[in-house]
């Protein structure tokens, strides 16, 4: 009896590996190898270095202040605006949707808060300026133009690698 | 639909000085629609009876110092009933915050971590499904049990190379159950009361490059204590231990988790033991979700629930309990389900479950014998996050 109980879901599992199998397969992932991103910062804050361990623990929302006791705002951009998933990747070493489920657990368990989402780079860069502490990322600019006006007074930092890269 | 699109599009941080704050908020409606048998309402006949809102805020006054409440909405046919209820609230003061290792300490009412979902088990967008798999008894209403309680909750989490530990334990006063899930968890023809002890919580997560792989064990140990008017107490002490195991790539994520749940009931008439029943019930689900863009994703998962792990055909407890239908005593649900964030703050969910066995039905919904072995189930939802 136990046989005739299980046999369907024997080929249920099976069809679930094969569907399985299938996902796993290499597919094209569209990467934007145009786009590369940088981290602002406040210029209120004084010279951090920031590494990967230090970014990771940033926008996991796990470390709340800068070591000169500022407290750290982070500011991002919609999940599914390419740059954020560049940034996530690249920087972090993260997907978006395993962050976003980490802030989520923490909005809604009490436990944390989660990054104020900015609709744009223009907002972000604004947004960066004003709040002191704050963090966020924008699309790098290229030194070699000329045409572009003078770069608002937002601090640029180098990350260091850590060897995790 | 009473409360889908209840709440204006508000969402609210920002700083007043040095104080941080938030208010975020969720709501879903949902849609059951069953053969043969009713869950989450009138499921036969197509039910609305099911849907989830709540709303928080969080004040920060330092960067080691905050507070944050939820108050939250349910309703799910007859295990849950729609009140206001007071979901977290929460003082959390952090120890230590340094980038490569975080300790802190939480009081009230707090939420306790058991498996990857309990911790937001209301919130849709939270879920990987509309339905948790049966680890989790969505459909036994057991909130004030187990998953949310009173309490003091210490917490810590170090990096250790490409590995982030972290660690959750909980303390939670003794409490009253709420009449509601009395009659859910105690079938007695006499009035009772139903407390739960001190009890404890305990999860250790490791989570592997950023979250690529994890691992977490979770374990909550508690005792209950019921009393009646006619000399008849009864204790049951329960224990929880739940093993989890996640991969994340980029498109594909797949999770297992397996719970293992020992009962040992005792019962006492006059003073003298009347009763010793232990049972050791167990619940396991393969899982994959499959990311088709940013906005799209489909989900599939196994999942098997048995009440006595003995006796996973029933055969045993049909023979000991005549009249008692031995499919009562296991389900497999298998699920197919697809997802559409349209943006961030709209979601809708569908689903379809094939069961076999009907243990994760309420036999207030179902009464007996009319089960029906196999059954299955569309369920639908709506949501809004803020």
């Amino acid at each position: 009896m136990n046989f005739s109980v299980h046999t369907p879901m024997l080929q249920r599992l099976r069809c679930l590996l094969a569907a399985l199998l299938l996902t796993l397969a290499p597919g094209a992932v569209p990467q934007n190898s145009d786009l590369e991103v940088e981290v602002i910062v406040s210029p209120s804050l004084a010279e951090v270095t920031l590494d990967r361990s230090l970014l990771r623990a940033v926008f996991t929302m796990r470390v709340r202040e800068w070591p000169d006791g500022t407290p750290i705002r982070v500011f991002v951009l919609p999940d599914d605006n390419p740059l954020s998933d560049q940034f996530y990747r690249e920087q972090l070493g993260m997907y978006s949707y395993v962050l976003r489920r980490a802030w989520d657990r923490m909005v809604f368990t009490g436990t944390g808060f989660a990054p104020t989402v900015v609709r744009s780079e223009a907002e972000m860069i604004e947004r960066v300026r004003s709040t002191p502490g704050a963090i966020g990322f924008v699309r790098k600019r290229e030194a070699s133009s000329q045409n572009r006006p003078a770069p608002p007074r937002w601090k640029i930092v180098a990350i260091t690698a850590d060897g995790h890269g | 639909m009473r409360l889908a699109a209840a709440l204006a599009a508000i969402c609210c941080s920002g700083s007043a000085g040095a104080v941080d704050y938030q208010i975020h908020g969720y709501a879903a409606q949902g849609f059951v629609l069953s053969s043969h048998n009713d869950f989450f309402g009138d499921s036969t006949d197509g039910s609305f009876d099911y849907y989830e809102a709540g709303i928080n805020a969080a004040v920060r006054i330092q960067p080691n110092l905050s507070f944050a409440i939820q108050a939250a909405v349910r309703d799910a046919g007859i295990s849950d009933d729609g009140s206001v209820r007071l979901d977290y609230a929460v003082a959390d003061y952090r120890v230590l915050s340094e980038t490569s290792v975080q300790a802190g300490l939480r009081f009230g009412k707090v939420k306790n971590a058991l498996g990857f979902y309990n911790e937001t088990r209301d919130v849709v967008f939270t879920r990987p499904s509309i339905l948790l798999p049966s680890v989790y008894s969505d459909n036994q209403n057991q909130r004030t049990l187990i998953f949310t309680s009173p309490g003091a909750q210490a917490y810590g989490a170090t990096v250790l190379g490409q590995h982030e530990l972290s660690f959750t334990g909980t303390f939670n006063a003794e409490r009253e159950v709420r009449k509601n899930d009395e009659r859910l968890l105690v079938e007695l023809t006499v009035p009772f009361d139903l407390r739960v002890g001190d009890s404890w919580n305990l999860q250790v997560m490791d989570s592997v490059d950023g979250g690529r792989w994890q691992f977490a064990y979770s374990h909550f140990g508690g005792q209950f204590r019921m009393s009646t008017e006619i000399d008849l107490s009864g204790r049951f002490d329960v224990d929880l231990n739940v093993f989890s195991a996640r991969f994340n790539a980029e498109r594909v994520t797949l999770t297992a988790e397996y719970v293992l749940i020992d009962n040992d009931n005792r019962l006492t008439y006059l003073g003298a033991p009347f009763l010793r029943q232990r049972v050791a019930a167990d619940s396991g689900y393969l899982q994959v979700e499959y990311r088709l863009g940013s906005n799209w994703a489909v989900m599939s998962r196994l999942d098997s629930f048995y009440r006595d792990r003995h006796d996973r055909s029933g055969h045993a407890f049909a023979a000991a309990n005549p009249g008692i239908d031995r499919r009562t005593q296991f389900s497999h649900d298998f699920t197919v389900g697809i997802h559409w964030r349209p943006d961030q703050h709209w979601g809708f969910w569908a689903e379809h479950h094939w069961i076999n066995g009907t243990a994760i039905l309420q036999a207030l919904e179902n009464p007996p014998p009319l089960r029906h072995q196999r059954w299955s189930m569309l369920m639908l939802m709506a949501g809004y996050k803020f």
